[in-house]
C-alpha cells in the first residue's frame, strides 16, 4: 500500500477549449522514487511527471478519474482547473486515494488561493505540506477517515468478543464459587451442631 | 455363533422381518429400511438403520461429488498449463474456476451437514460403538479429501497466475523488440499523442523499472525512448475508454462512500448489542456474587458459633478435674467417717 507520488497541476482551462499543446503546468510534486535503482530514478521521475501531465489534460473538470498504468493506478480529480493526482499501486483504496486528493486540494487552495491560476511554468519548489502529506498518508487509514472509523470499530467489536468470552469465563468460575460456598456453609453447620451436641450431653469422663 | 452387541438370534430373523413388514403395510407409515432386530425393539433399531443407510448414501454422494470436482480441477489444471502467449482460453478458465468453487462450497456444507447428523445420532439413538466409530472416521475420511481437493485447487490457482506473469513479460520482451526497431521515437511521440484509440500496440509496455535491473548501459536509452510512445498510448487508450466510464466512476465514488458509511453504521449496531449483552452478563453475575458472600456470611456465623461451643467444650473438658478432685474428697470424707463409725 504504497503512494508513489502525489502532484498537483494546473489543466489549461476547460477540456473543450484545451489548445494544441498547452500541456498542464506543475504547481507542486512530491515523489518517492527509491525503490528503484539509482540510475533509473531520474528516467521514473520524467516518466511521472509525463504521465501526471497526460492524465490531467484528458481529465475533464469536476471530474475524478482512475487510470491504471502498469502496476499503478493514478488517480486524478480535477476541481474547476486545479488538478490533483496520486500515483498507487493497486491496493491502495479508491475511495481513500479521492479523500486524500480532496485534502491536498483545500489546503492547496486555503495556501495559495488563487495565484495557481496565473502560473505558466513549473514550479520545482517542494511545498512542505505536500511532502508531509505524502509521508504520511502512506497509510490509508490517516487520508480516509472512514476508513479509519471502521478500522477502530472492527477493532473495537474483537476486543469486545474477547470481552464477552472473559465474562462468560467469569460466570462459570461465579458458579463454581456459589457451589463451594453453600457447600461450606453446610458443612460449617453441620460442624456447629456437631460441637453443639458434644457439649451438651455431659456427665462424661 | 455371532456377536452380543444387538443382534441376537441369528436365525430368527427373517420371519420377524416379514412379520414388521406386513406391519408397516397394515398401519401404511412409510416404508422404512428393513429391520434386522427383535420385533420388540422395532421403532429405535429401524429408525437407527435408516439413519445409517441416509448416512451411508450421504457419504456416498459426497464422495462422488468431491471425485468430480477433483476430476474438473485436474482438466483446469491441464488448461492452466496449457495457456500460450497468444491462445489463452481465459474464459473457460474463469468459467471452470467458477464452477469448482461453487462445487467445492456446496461439498463443504454437505459435509457439515453430515457431520451433524453423524453428531445428531451419536447423542440421540443407541447406536453400537463400531457405528458411531464407522461414522466419525467416514466423516473425517470426506473432509480431509475436500481439504486435499481444495489445496490442489489453490496450487493450480497459483500456477495459473504464475503463467500469467510469465506471459507477461513475454509478451513485453516481445512488445520491446518490435518498438525497438522505430526510427525515431521522439518524433513519434506527438502523432501518438493525438491519435487515440486507434492505436494497435495494445500490448502493455515495459515498466523501466522492473525489467531495468537487466538492461545493460547501452541498451538503457533506447529503452527509455521506447517507453515512452508506448506509454502513452496506454493512458490514452484507457482514456478514451474512460471518457465513456467517467460518469460511472463517479457515481461508483459516491457510492463506495456511501456503502462506507452504512458498514460503519451497521457496525455500530452490532458494538450497541454486543455491549447490552455484555451488560446482561454482568449484572446476572452481579447476582451471583451476592449469592456468594452470603454464603459466606452464613459459613462464618456457624463456624464462630461452633468455635464458642467447642471453646466451652473445651472448658468443660479441662474443667472436670476439679469436678473430680471434689469427688474425691466427699469419698474421702465418707470413708473417713467409716472408718470413725466402724474403727
Amino acid at each position: 500500500m504504497k503512494i508513489t507520488a502525489l502532484l498537483l497541476l494546473r489543466t489549461a482551462g476547460d477540456y473543450s477549449s484545451s489548445s494544441g499543446p498547452s500541456d498542464p503546468v506543475v504547481l507542486a510534486n512530491a515523489s518517492d522514487v527509491s525503490h528503484f535503482g539509482y540510475f533509473q530514478r531520474m528516467a521514473a521521475k520524467e516518466f511521472i511527471l509525463f504521465v501526471a501531465r497526460t492524465v490531467a489534460k484528458r481529465t475533464p473538470p469536476g471530474q475524478r478519474q482512475s487510470v491504471q498504468h502498469e502496476e499503478y493506478k493514478v488517480h486524478s480529480y480535477n476541481r474547476n482547473g486545479l488538478c490533483a493526482l496520486a500515483f498507487m499501486d493497486d491496493h491502495y483504496p479508491v475511495r481513500s486515494a479521492f479523500s486524500l486528493l480532496n485534502k491536498v486540494l483545500d489546503e492547496y487552495q486555503k495556501t495559495f488561493g488563487d495565484s495557481w491560476r496565473v502560473q505558466q511554468t513549473d514550479s520545482n519548489q517542494p511545498w512542505p505540506f505536500l511532502t508531509e502529506a505524502f509521508t504520511k498518508f502512506q497509510d490509508p487509514a490517516e487520508a480516509d477517515k472512514l476508513l479509519k472509523i471502521q478500522r477502530d470499530l472492527d477493532e473495537t467489536k474483537i476486543l469486545l468478543h474477547k470481552t464477552i468470552d472473559n465474562v462468560l469465563a467469569r460466570g462459570e468460575k461465579l458458579d463454581s464459587l456459589v457451589e463451594k460456598s453453600s457447600d461450606l456453609s453446610a458443612a460449617s453447620q453441620m460442624f456447629y451442631k456437631q460441637a453443639r451436641k458434644t457439649n451438651q450431653c455431659c456427665t462424661l469422663l | 455363533m455371532n456377536a452380543r452387541h444387538g443382534q441376537t438370534s441369528y436365525r430368527d430373523r427373517t420371519q420377524e422381518f416379514i412379520k414388521t413388514i406386513e406391519n408397516l403395510k397394515k398401519s401404511s407409515s412409510t416404508p422404512d429400511a428393513p429391520s434386522s432386530n427383535a420385533v420388540s425393539r422395532l421403532e429405535v433399531p429401524k429408525s437407527a438403520a435408516s439413519i445409517q443407510s441416509e448416512f451411508s448414501k450421504r457419504a456416498s454422494q459426497i464422495g462422488l461429488g468431491i471425485h468430480q470436482t477433483s476430476q474438473k480441477l485436474t482438466n483446469l489444471a491441464k488448461l492452466a498449463k496449457r495457456t500460450s502467449v497468444f491462445d489463452d482460453p481465459t474464459v473457460e478458465i474463469q468459467e471452470l474456476t467458477a464452477v469448482i468453487k461453487q462445487d467445492i462450497t456446496a461439498l463443504n456444507s454437505a459435509v457439515v451437514d453430515l457431520q451433524h447428523l453423524c453428531d445428531s445420532q451419536n447423542k440421540g439413538g443407541n447406536m453400537s460403538r463400531d457405528t458411531t466409530n464407522h461414522s466419525t472416521t467416514v466423516v473425517d475420511n470426506l473432509k480431509n479429501r475436500l481439504m486435499s481437493t481444495t489445496k490442489e485447487f489453490k496450487e493450480v490457482l497459483t500456477m495459473r497466475t504464475e503463467n500469467l506473469k510469465v506471459h507477461e513479460n513475454r509478451r513485453q520482451l516481445f512488445s520491446s523488440s518490435a518498438s525497438k526497431d522505430a526510427t525515431n521515437p521522439f518524433l513519434r511521440q506527438r502523432p501518438l499523442v493525438s491519435k487515440g484509440s486507434n492505436d494497435s500496440s495494445a500490448l502493455a509496455p515495459p515498466a523501466p523499472w522492473e525489467n531495468s535491473s537487466t538492461s545493460s548501459s547501452p541498451l538503457f536509452p533506447r529503452r527509455k525512448t521506447n517507453e515512452d510512445p508506448s506509454s502513452s498510448t496506454q493512458p490514452l487508450i484507457q482514456q478514451q475508454q474512460q471518457q465513456q466510464q467517467i460518469v460511472p466512476i463517479q457515481d461508483s465514488y459516491m457510492q463506495s462512500r456511501a456503502e462506507a458509511l452504512q458498514n460503519v453504521e451497521s457496525t455500530i449496531h452490532e458494538l450497541s448489542n454486543i455491549f447490552t449483552q455484555l451488560a446482561t452478563m454482568v449484572s446476572q453475575q452481579g447476582e451471583l456474587a451476592i449469592r456468594i458472600d452470603e454464603n459466606m456470611d452464613d459459613t462464618l456465623a456457624n463456624v464462630e458459633g461452633a468455635q464458642g461451643a467447642l471453646l466451652r467444650y473445651l472448658n468443660s473438658i479441662s474443667s472436670n478435674r476439679w469436678l473430680m478432685i471434689k469427688i474425691f474428697f466427699v469419698l474421702m470424707v465418707f470413708l473417713m467417717i467409716f472408718l470413725f463409725f466402724v474403727a
